[in-house]
């Protein structure tokens, strides 16, 4: 696949209950994160057994997906606030490489 | 490091930290959290061992305590046996010793020991910051500051605010504690040159305090739980949605504690390598000495080596073990006499095919309905229900005169309405001249307190007003209901009342509004429906009182209920509403309406909302409701009267009425009413459970119909929400009630409110957490009885098992023992017990009888 029009970044994913995302948006921002994509409610398979993320009323105990995109250079900045958090928590996060076409929008 | 990673590890580092904290929500919006929310991930036992680490408190009631219960029959040798079998399923508890040469069965031993050994000392923290063990003046002085500064920072003086607020705590601080004279010259100066940002502060103090990259998590915490109101109150701060921070968090708290430690440290001279000493904990008895105990209470004479077993069994049982055995046959008691009650109760049962009842009220889970419910139901064909206060609508409201708006909702949630009061059709007229009368009234207490709250302004005051003043105070103190009656009266003159409605059904989508009415009666299983149903939120009123909020509906964000009424039940009398849950197979009739109302748990007077919307068709039936929803409310404040201080002990109605309502307008009582003191049961099933039975104002009712859940998704609901707010407001009089000093308020009568945020105990100090004394106890007698909440379920054992294995949040609540969860699927059939392992037949086997009363 041509690439050469896009530019490379590195995306973090995170998946915390409702309770953490607040925590997780924090450091997104402190690491000069210029925007993210929150999923709530979403269900799965995991370490901690079956997720059916479809509680009424209880945002807190739901699953949340927080997304961002960030330049190379504030990927570590990054992931020194979330590996501590995320290794008090159920926690997970997946960090790939990514390629986007509108590079302004994540500096 | 750069600075950029400097600022998110400090700032995880901090979050982290926090999570030992509770969380401090303003008391004008009280939110009932468990203190020890935080370590719910680990067993009851050992989180109330760890807590007491960090913050030097009890995790249950003193021995004495306990002692004094089982000495007045409130703990009995059958409760102490039962809780010796569960507590200590590995001891062999029915085996025997010998003791003098006679067989004891170990249990009696056990039970000896309960009642005799030395109790254990008070709990003292062991995690300490440096100038704790170094240079406690030190120490006293940075609280003292904190406290100065905290309260400067986030206290509501729009007339004289702290300078630099937007900047943050750290950078205001930083600014002006540089020319705080009480400080010494060589700490000023040190303050001088303190970093510019937070983050860097905190971390350059963690390394002038020598504090290992491996204890600064615990360093941390040891410094916000020195004081934890202020820190727990900053987590809530920080916690918040960006727009509404105020630049007061964990990291900014932590960096201006860190700071100043560092630097008086240093000025005193005292700042060194050495790591700190926890204080030597006094030394406990001896296993061998409580087996002597143990043998004199037994009235023997033992050999040492049958003192020597006696010990090796007792070795197993520490001082804080048995306080938990106390705690578990405290438990006991309670739970076993409920379920009996349960198991016993056989109301009438109703045929699908008998009439309808004559009008249907659906109240509150809160423990204060049960009374309404079970008064109101002895008075005619009527059902009551129970269900989430904020009945499934979570707005953003609101009223008429279009102040703030208010989350009504409970905390688990965000709000995801938002619903405005507006004048009703053809009252723009009358709901105009009420809003500029709310407005002229508010001006003039706008002024006043702005007046007061001056600089310069109160001796002005003073003299102008104070003739007025001076009498008025009189009159309140002397005559309470008499000047609620004027101030109630003055109020209609100058802004009487307009019909309002509220936007709901204009403003909300159709889909969102058929989803929460759905979700409403479903969950509540309410799927049958009379003439008239009503939906009974609550408030509270009381007069200078901060803890207002902590009576009225936590369910609605520590807010009156009346508007959540209101909403649903506008969505449910909307014909196109009714249209698509008909789609979904719940049939409401044309003639039935749904009106709201709202109980006051004060005067235990109910209000029905909304009278000008009731057709003329249910006007007579809304009356005759009306009038036994009041009869119900006299006899229950009749009821409610014998457990008031100083009210009358068996009055006649009439006087239970005034009583009451003078209570409620006295702005000098402490006691106005007990708000939830008291609950400890969570019950889950139809109303035929508990129809008829006095539970006695202990517990949460939330009405549910297995039959119409066949998926669960409606026990997953009130599981997951209901039981888990229940669950903090347990944990919260629970921990009010056993660690007052540290999670209460202290008492009332030193209090000092900071803004709206919460109270000082006198002038200075830390934000205290918490109920105050006088919601938990009257004197040294404890009114509240602190237990942890018992869940008694009735549905399918599958279908609970099926929701707890799918959420998290159960298994660490039923699992780590912070509630107990007793079910079965049918009446008829014995209770279970839920384990880890599997269910367990409510009652164990048998034991010997052996033990001592």
């Amino acid at each position: 696949m041509d690439r050469s029009d896009l530019t490379r970044m590195t995306k973090v994913e995170v998946v915390v209950t409702g309770a953490d995302a607040p925590a997780v948006r924090d450091l997104f921002r402190d690491a000069g994160a210029t925007g993210w994509t929150s999923v709530s409610g979403v269900s799965g398979l995991g370490h901690h057994g079956e997720h059916q993320g479809r509680l009424l009323f209880n945002q807190q105990a739901t699953l949340e997906m927080i997304i961002t995109v960030v330049p190379d250079d504030r990927v570590d900045a990054l992931l020194a606030g979330l590996r501590p958090l995320l290794a008090a928590t159920s926690g997970v996060m997946f960090v790939s490489d990514t390629w986007v076409s509108r590079p302004g929008y994540f500096t | 490091m750069t600075a950029t990673t400097s600022r998110t590890a400090f700032r995880s580092m901090a979050t982290l930290a926090g999570r030992i904290l509770p969380v401090h929500h303003p008391v004008s919006a009280f939110i009932a959290v468990n203190p020890l929310g935080g370590f719910e991930d680990r067993p009851f036992a050992r989180a109330v061992a760890d807590a007491g680490s960090w913050y030097g408190t009890a995790g249950t009631l003193p021995e004495s305590r306990f002692r004094a219960a089982h000495a007045a029959g409130r703990i009995t040798a059958d409760d102490v046996r039962e809780a010796l079998n569960t507590v200590l399923p590995d001891l062999p508890v029915r085996d025997a010793l010998l003791l003098g040469g006679r067989s004891v069965p170990v249990i009696a031993v056990l039970a000896a020991d309960l009642t005799h050994a030395p109790a254990p000392a008070g709990r003292s923290r062991r995690a300490t910051t440096r100038s704790e063990v170094r240079a406690p003046a030190v120490a006293e002085t940075i609280d003292a500051a904190m406290s100065k500064w905290c309260a400067a920072f986030t206290g509501d003086q729009p007339g004289w605010p702290m300078p630099g607020r937007d900047r943050g705590f750290y950078a205001a601080w930083r600014e002006l504690a540089v020319r705080d004279t009480s400080l010494p010259r060589a700490a000023r100066a040190g303050l001088r040159s303190l970093p510019e940002t937070a983050d860097a502060a905190a971390w350059s103090s963690l390394s002038r305090l020598d504090v290992a990259a491996d204890d600064h998590l615990d360093y941390l915490r040891a410094h916000l739980t020195r004081q934890p109101g202020w820190a727990a109150y900053a987590r809530w701060c920080g916690e918040r949605p960006v727009g509404a921070r105020t630049g007061f968090d964990l990291v900014e708290l932590l960096a201006v504690r860190l700071s100043y430690e560092a630097v008086l440290l240093d000025a005193a001279g005292t700042r060194g390598p050495q790591p700190p000493q926890p204080p030597p904990a006094p030394p406990a008895p001896s296993a061998r000495q409580r087996a002597a105990l143990v043998a004199a209470a037994l009235g023997v004479t033992a050999a040492d080596h049958e003192l020597d077993a006696v010990a090796t069994v007792l070795a197993a049982v520490p001082a804080e073990r048995r306080l938990l055995i106390w705690q578990e046959a405290y438990e006991l008691h309670y739970r076993r006499a409920l379920l009996r009650d349960l198991t016993t109760n056989d109301p009438a049962t109703k045929d699908p095919a008998d009439p309808p009842p004559d009008a249907q009220v659906v109240c509150c889970i809160d423990v204060r309905s049960e009374g309404l419910r079970r008064h109101l139901e002895s008075l005619g064909a009527y059902e009551t229900y129970g269900f989430a206060g904020f009945f499934a609508v979570a707005m953003r409201f609101r009223d008429l005169a279009g102040g703030a708006p208010s989350d009504l909702c409970p905390a688990l949630v965000e709000p995801g309405l938002r619903v405005a009061e507006v004048p009703a059709a053809g009252a723009a007229g009358p709901a105009g001249r009420h809003v500029r009368g709310l407005g002229g009234l508010a001006r003039g207490e706008d002024a006043f307190h702005a007046a007061k709250d001056a600089t310069v302004s109160p001796f002005v005051l003073a003299e102008s007003a104070g003739w007025a003043a001076g009498p008025l105070a009189v009159i309140k103190t002397a005559l309470p209901g008499t000047a609620a009656a004027l101030r109630r009266r003055l109020r209609r003159a100058i802004a009487p009342d307009a019909p309002t409605e509220l936007d709901v059904n204009r403003v909300v989508p159709p889909a969102e509004r058929l989803l929460y009415a759905h979700a409403a009666l479903t969950t509540m299983g309410l799927t049958r429906f009379a003439r008239l149903v009503v939906l009974c939120a609550h408030g509270s009123s009381t007069e200078n009182n901060p803890y207002q909020a902590s009576l009225d509906c936590g369910a609605c964000g520590g807010h009156r209920g009346g508007p959540n009424a209101r909403a649903l039940a506008a969505v449910l009398n909307d014909p196109a509403v009714r249209d698509q849950l008909a789609g979904r197979g719940i049939r409401i009739p044309a003639e039935t309406w749904f009106a709201a109302a709202e109980h006051d748990t004060s005067t235990d007077r109910v209000r029905v909302l909304d009278r000008h919307q009731v057709p003329a068709s249910h006007r007579g039936v809304v009356a005759r409701l009306h009038a036994d929803l009041d009869r119900a409310g006299a006899a229950l404040t009749a009821q409610r009267c014998a457990d008031l201080p100083a009210a009358p002990r068996r009055p006649a109605a009439r006087r239970a009425r005034t009583h009451v309502a003078r209570r409620a307008a006295d702005w000098a009582q402490v006691y106005p009413e007990w708000g939830l003191a008291g609950n400890a049961a969570f019950i889950v099933g139809p109303r035929r459970l508990t129809a008829g039975l006095d539970l006695g104002r202990r517990a949460f009712l939330h009405s549910y119909d297995a039959t119409v859940d066949p998926d669960g998704a409606a026990l997953e609901t009130i599981l997951t929400a209901p039981l888990v707010v229940a669950q903090w407001i347990n944990c919260q009089y629970y921990f009010s009630a056993v660690a007052p000093q540290v999670f209460g308020a202290g008492t009332k009568t030193v209090h000092n409110a900071v803004g709206g945020l919460g109270v000082l105990s006198g002038h200075t100090g830390d934000l205290r957490l918490g109920l105050p004394w006088q919601s938990v106890a009257v004197g040294n007698r404890l009114v509240h009885e602190p237990m942890r909440l018992l869940a008694v379920v009735e549905a399918p054992l599958a279908r609970i098992d099926a929701v707890v294995d799918r959420n998290p949040v159960l298994q660490r609540l039923f699992g780590h023992d912070w509630v107990a969860l007793t079910a079965r699927e049918h009446p008829g059939q014995p209770w279970q017990r839920w384990t880890r392992e599997s269910w367990k037949a409510g009652d164990p086997a048998p034991v010997p009888a052996a033990v001592k009363e």
